[in-house]
């Protein structure tokens, strides 16, 4: 069962590899080629994924005895749903890019980028080595950079080259902190594996040394979240990328950083991150204030969309905050939420930059409802989503979170908590009002002109698949929460002694 | 019979007697005849892979364990000693060599300079002090050794003759004769501290029963972290560093930042082997030296707009994390601190080896050049996956995963050490870096949107396609980049050879 989950990884990096490396041909012909295999990849990778989360093998073989690190990879319930999003997204992006080929550069490369982002982030959430985790975490990082600096926004050479400096050299300062953190770890608990360190929760850590720890590794993991006041690479990277890249780094790549929170810092340093728990949350806290009113501000489409995802990812900070089952259950499903609602955002809006050409909110437009109905319900469906709305994805997280930081676990400062998710609350208020004000701009209205087509083909189906999830998680929460529920309280159970 | 007072063991020394030979051959042969030039070079190329292959014998030695000749009498002291690091770092040392040779091959269409015995001789005897100094034992042979592999260096800069090529070397004679003064005076101290001629931890240890001798032995250390600083770019003795690379030709340039490096850190390593067992105080200046080293280096690439100022400052940079884990004391240390070394040598070499080639195809303008490399991946695709494999390498991000696996080795001691404000330090100098390669790799991967000369130099291109490097150039990127990509697959191939 073991060859699922080497599969799983080797398809996505062989085929990206071959892509880059093979093909520069940029004619239409090689195109559709190099359409059809990534495509074919990332079904094939997407079969062995679903097939790994179902078998759970686990692989343990030593790949660097001089350093202690170990190929490593299992599957767990905290794992299983992100590894099914990150699949899922892969075939998304491929299958979008059918109605939107990528300009600027050859598209085999492009292909290539996506396909080495999913095998990075596929990589980051198998492996159970914590220096292994750090090189998948690494590994993300120049496909990202090429998506973004080659193929991203062709209107500004410059904000290109900034966007995606911006984009590296945050990352990357994120994760060689969060390396210090993870060798400290290692060295001071005398184990890489994360289950180990997991089943040990910290046990002959003093508490100075899980605080030195936990700091470095929440600096490290926090820029990636993005946490506030470490977010500012996230917006221009945003706005820039294509939209496959958007979709991945909003839906997968942020998802990273608060798994590694989970992994690295709550499981193996229950009282380093219970000191500094209260300032993480209220970090977060004020990302959801911040992105939200930012949003409420914002005339570009997707930097808005960009700012709502500092605002959500503040709700899971928020639960990861509280220490109790509740808390990191809703942590979890947000994770899980919001990768499908911006993912179903950034695909739409990356639809309308194609139409309108630019994503300014300031220009009149022909409203979705009108000229566009397919367009308009994904617009209604993500929207409603992001403001919290209750039947739909978003709510369960947020509404969670917002309950976990009202009754933390007992080390909280229980009355700092509160006043955190009272200010939560009045966030998700900040979020109806821009969410609605989006709505109003481009949904409702009767203006006709100028007309633009509708979804159609790859792209209406993955809208309407993306749809369909954000109604069906709204609806049945227990798919996620039922998946998560037995290791999140095998970790809380640590926590709580 | 009586016994020989040294004994010596000459397939034990055969990685250092086989260049030596070779460069004694190569002379030997062009007084015999005058004209050939293809012929040195296949007699320097078969002495190194020999010695390299000679090297083999002491990687696979187990750890504690070592190959050792040219002992005193009764064979406890030895003068060589050959361990899996001395070894590994020897491996190098040849291989390095060897491809700077197979960057400076002799193009047929061009006049002879009429140098090419003495450039090959003087690559050779440098390559058997660099092989030298890392099993040297004794004050005597690692002196000599070391400036074996520095003085001929000067000589090689200096030959090409041009304005830039005298002021480089006359910054590098400089500085290797400061460098030399500081070591001598070094060994000067460490016979005085311990008296005994031999670099060994059994010499350093008799300090211990003195503890007023001990003050001189920290000086002694002191000086030799100064003059090695010198042969290895760090700061604040890194002046020299980008006026010889960039006045020097191509491939000396690449020697002096593959084989002198090599040199230079295995004679600091068998200095620092010797005093580890005292757990040395003087570590810390190596503490501050590797950071000004890494910040300094990094910050002025960043400025750079020439590719071999760039690596030339990017070496100093590279030196700092060579020296970073030797702040500790560990067995550990030396190890990561050697696998650090092998790694930026591997992509620099990489690195130099691509440039060499699109001097051939591009010409030297556009060549040395940052804006010169837009429209690489297009035009040149192999060449630009294999040096943005290189530069991807020395930033230490995958699919660079040598230089990343490299980085976490360098880490992992300051860590342990908990000497947080370095570690810090150097987390901030990866991110520097990165800024650094990716410059330049982003240049690879821009598409020319508008040459500036599009007009006037309409039929460039296509008479640039039909010029093709030369084969020997080719064959050197081919190698460099196969061991970078197999040990980007596997760094544990780097790391046993030092017997981790």
């Amino acid at each position: 069962m073991v060859i699922l989950l080497i599969a799983a990884l080797a398809v996505p990096a062989l085929t990206g590899t071959a892509l880059i490396v093979g093909g520069r041909d940029s004619s239409t012909s090689s195109e559709g080629n190099a359409n059809l295999v990534a495509l074919a990849a990332s079904i094939a990778t997407a079969a062995l994924v679903v097939a790994t989360v179902i078998a759970r093998p686990v692989m343990d073989r030593p790949w660097l005895p001089a350093l202690g690190v170990k190929w490593q990879f299992s599957v767990d319930g905290i794992s299983a749903p992100l590894l099914l999003l990150t699949a899922a997204l892969g075939i998304a992006v491929v299958v979008h890019a059918r109605s939107y080929p990528p300009h600027g550069g050859s598209s085999t490369t492009f292909y290539g980028c996506l396909q080495l982002v999913e095998f990075g982030a596929l990589a980051t959430f198998l492996s159970r080595d914590a220096v292994v985790f750090f090189l998948s975490f690494e590994v993300v990082l120049i496909p990202m950079w090429m998506l973004i600096s080659r193929y991203g926004d062709s209107h500004d050479l410059a904000a290109r080259s900034d966007a995606s400096g911006r984009f590296v050299l945050y990352t990357v300062l994120g994760s060689t902190l969060m390396l210090v953190g993870i060798l400290t770890l290692v060295q001071a608990s005398g184990t890489a594996n994360l289950d180990d360190l997991a089943k040990a929760h910290g046990a002959g850590l003093e508490r100075p040394t899980q605080i030195i720890i936990a700091a470095l590794l929440l600096v490290g993991l926090g820029i990636k979240i993005p946490l506030w006041p470490l977010h500012t690479w996230l917006p221009p990277a945003h706005t820039i990328a294509p939209t496959a890249g958007s979709v991945l780094l909003a839906a997968v790549l942020l998802k990273m950083g608060t798994y590694g929170v989970v992994r690295l810092v709550i499981a193996p340093l229950p009282i380093g991150f219970g000191a500094l728990a209260p300032v993480f949350g209220a970090l977060g806290v004020v990302g959801i204030l911040w992105g939200g009113l930012a949003c409420l501000v914002e005339n570009d489409l997707k930097r808005l969309i960009a700012y709502s995802s500092v605002a959500h990812m503040g709700f899971v900070v928020l639960g990861l905050s509280s220490g109790t089952t509740v808390g990191l259950q809703a942590a979890l499903f947000a994770n899980v939420a919001h990768g499908v609602v911006s993912a179903l955002l950034f695909f739409l809006v990356g639809g309308l930059k194609e139409r309108w050409g630019s994503a300014d909110l300031a220009t009149a437009r022909a409203a979705l409802r009108e000229v566009s109905p397919r367009l308009g319900l994904a617009a209604v469906v993500g929207f409603a989503a992001s403001l919290g709305l209750p039947g739909l994805v978003g709510f369960w997280g947020e509404f969670l979170a917002m309950y976990a930081a009202w009754s933390p676990a007992p080390d909280r400062p229980q009355g700092l908590m509160r006043v955190l998710a009272v200010v939560a609350v009045t966030g998700t208020a900040v979020a109806a009002g821009y969410s609605l004000r989006v709505l109003r701009l481009i949904w409702s209205g009767d203006r006709t002109s100028p007309a633009h087509a509708d979804a159609h083909g790859g792209e209406w189906s993955v809208l309407a698949v993306l749809v369909a999830a954000v109604l069906v998680l709204g609806v049945a929460p227990g798919l996620v929460l039922n998946t998560t529920i037995k290791d999140v309280a095998s970790i809380t159970a640590e926590v709580s002694r | 019979m009586s016994q020989a007072v040294v004994s010596v063991n000459a397939v034990v020394l055969l990685p250092v007697l086989a260049p030596a030979v070779g460069a004694a051959v190569v002379l030997v042969a062009d007084v015999a005849a005058q004209h050939l030039r293809r012929a040195h070079y296949v007699v320097a190329l078969v002495s190194l892979v020999v010695g390299a292959l000679a090297t083999f014998a002491g990687l696979g030695v187990a750890a504690g364990d070592a190959r050792q000749t040219l002992c005193l009498s009764g064979g406890v002291q030895c003068m060589y000693s050959a361990d899996a690091v001395a070894s590994a770092l020897q491996l190098a040392a040849l291989l390095a060599a060897a491809v700077t040779l197979l960057l400076s091959w002799p193009d047929d269409k061009k006049e002879s300079s009429g140098a090419t015995a003495v450039i090959v001789s003087l690559v050779l005897a440098a390559t058997a002090g660099a092989t030298a100094v890392a099993g040297a034992r004794d004050l005597g042979s690692w002196l000599v050794a070391l400036e074996l592999a520095t003085l001929p260096t000067v000589a090689l800069v200096a030959l090409r003759g041009a304005r830039s090529a005298i002021s480089g070397a006359v910054a590098l004679l400089t500085t290797a004769l400061v460098s030399f003064g500081l070591l001598a005076l070094a060994a000067a101290l460490w016979f005085t501290a311990t008296t005994s001629g031999f670099l060994t931890p059994a010499a350093a240890l008799t300090v211990v029963a003195d503890p007023s001798r001990r003050p001189i032995l920290v000086l002694a250390v002191v000086l030799v972290v100064a003059g090695i600083g010198f042969k290895l770019s760090l700061v604040p003795f890194h002046a020299w560093t980008p006026e010889a690379y960039d006045g020097a030709p191509l491939p000396i340039a690449a020697f002096l930042a593959g084989v002198s490096k090599i040199a230079a850190l295995a004679a600091l390593l068998v200095v620092i082997r010797a005093v580890a067992p005292l757990g040395a105080p003087v570590l810390t200046s190596v503490a501050l030296v590797a950071a000004a080293s890494m910040t300094l280096g990094n910050v002025m690439a960043l400025r750079q707009d020439g590719v071999v100022r760039l690596l030339a400052w990017s070496t100093v940079a590279q030196a700092g994390w060579v020296v970073l884990p030797l702040a500790t004391v560990s067995a550990a240390a030396v190890n990561a601190s050697s696998a650090y070394l092998l790694a930026y040598v591997l992509a620099t070499l990489l690195a130099f080896a691509v440039v060499a080639a699109l001097v051939q195809t591009r010409g030297t303008a556009r060549a040395r050049e940052l804006a010169g490399y837009s429209g690489l991946f297009r035009d040149h695709p192999v060449l630009a996956a294999a040096l943005g494999l290189a530069l991807l390498s020395l930033a230490g991000l995958p699919p660079g995963v040598l230089g990343l696996v490299a980085k976490v080795a360098a880490l992992r001691p300051v860590v342990a050490s908990e000497l947080w404000l370095l570690a810090v330090v150097a987390a901030v100098n990866a991110v520097l870096g990165v800024a650094v390669y990716l410059r330049w790799l982003r240049a690879v991967l821009a598409s020319p949107d508008a040459p500036p000369d599009a007009a006037p130099d309409g039929a460039a291109p296509v008479a640039a396609r039909a010029v093709r490097a030369h084969p020997a150039t080719l064959v050197a990127v081919g190698f460099a980049a196969v061991a970078l990509v197999l040990t980007s697959l596997s760094p544990q191939l780097v790391l046993g050879l030092l017997g981790f």
